[in-house]
């Protein structure tokens, strides 16, 4: 991560040790409009919706199930509470599972499994909410 | 005001031998990209990113911003902070330690100064907060 001047007139550069990606970032993108930079929050939704795929993907196979396909999708919410600045509050997770040889209910239990399985969902949960909507379509 | 920011990732497959993508985020600044049990688990990633990667990215970029605006607010905004965040994750625990290391241009400032000014960033930037259940978050501070 590289960074130029100050908090609110500057921005930076967020490079991954892989290579896979090198992104723009700065204050405004967090707090208000995008404007095509990213933010430490999108970030971490990024990483909370791989972290909880992957655990899914396994507590669905311990379970007997085939998966075909699973949608993740996590929001990531900065809020400014009372005189603690700014925190991260929430991280909510939105599933849609297409997966084979497992009902409705084992896959809610696949859910439940994999959100205490998933190491980041345990890490955040100390200090923001997780919640976690999960609808198996076939 | 409340800032919500968004990501889709679909995954194909079982743990081990599927593979996943970040298909896109709000901002669209970044996506496809390719996630896989291998590349977080693994020395050697192929490629590809992890959800630590993009941890260690986001840790990085809301410390340099809490850096940079607590040095701006002291009377001394940094000319460029190069930060990097290096996250351990070991499979069946969990992230086990995060290491930051800050190297700052900051006019006018001396070292301690600095040094003071990364912990306080260290301690309150809002995924440092976040993250407080991590065993260990190092910083290695210092004037370039």
């Amino acid at each position: 991560m590289a960074w130029a001047g100050s908090l609110s007139r500057g921005s930076g550069v967020a490079q991954a040790g892989t290579g896979a990606f090198e992104l723009p970032i700065d204050l405004p993108s967090r707090l208000g409009e995008v404007g095509g930079k990213t933010s430490p929050e999108e970030l971490l939704a990024a990483a909370h919706a791989g972290c909880y795929s992957t655990s899914l993907a396994g507590e669905v196979a311990r379970a007997g199930g085939t998966v075909e396909r699973l949608d993740v999708r996590c929001t990531v919410t900065l809020d400014e509470v009372g005189d603690k600045g700014h925190l991260i509050v929430s991280s909510e997770l939105d599933v849609r599972g297409n997966a084979d040889g497992i009902d409705a209910d084992g896959f809610e239990r696949a859910v439940r499994a994999a959100d205490e399985g998933c190491s980041f969902s345990t890490l955040i949960r100390a200090s923001a909410t997780v919640s976690v909507r999960a609808t198996l379509e076939s | 005001m409340a800032a919500e920011r968004h990501a889709n990732v679909t995954w194909n497959g079982d743990l081990m031998a599927g593979s996943g993508t970040i298909d896109e985020v709000g901002s669209g600044v970044f996506g496809p990209l390719d996630v896989s049990w291998p590349a977080r688990s693994e020395e050697g990633s192929g490629g590809k990113t992890s959800p630590e990667e993009l941890i260690a990215a986001a840790h990085a970029s809301c410390f340099s911003m809490a850096l940079a605006g607590g040095l701006a607010k002291a009377g001394n905004a940094p000319e460029r902070l190069q930060t990097s965040a290096t996250v351990t994750f070991v499979p069946g625990t969990g992230i086990t330690r995060i290491a930051l290391a800050v190297r700052g241009s900051v006019p006018g400032l001396d070292a301690d100064a600095f040094r003071g000014a990364a912990e306080d960033a260290k301690k309150n930037c809002p995924v440092s907060q976040a993250l407080a259940g991590v065993p260990e978050i190092t910083l290695d501070a210092q004037l370039a």
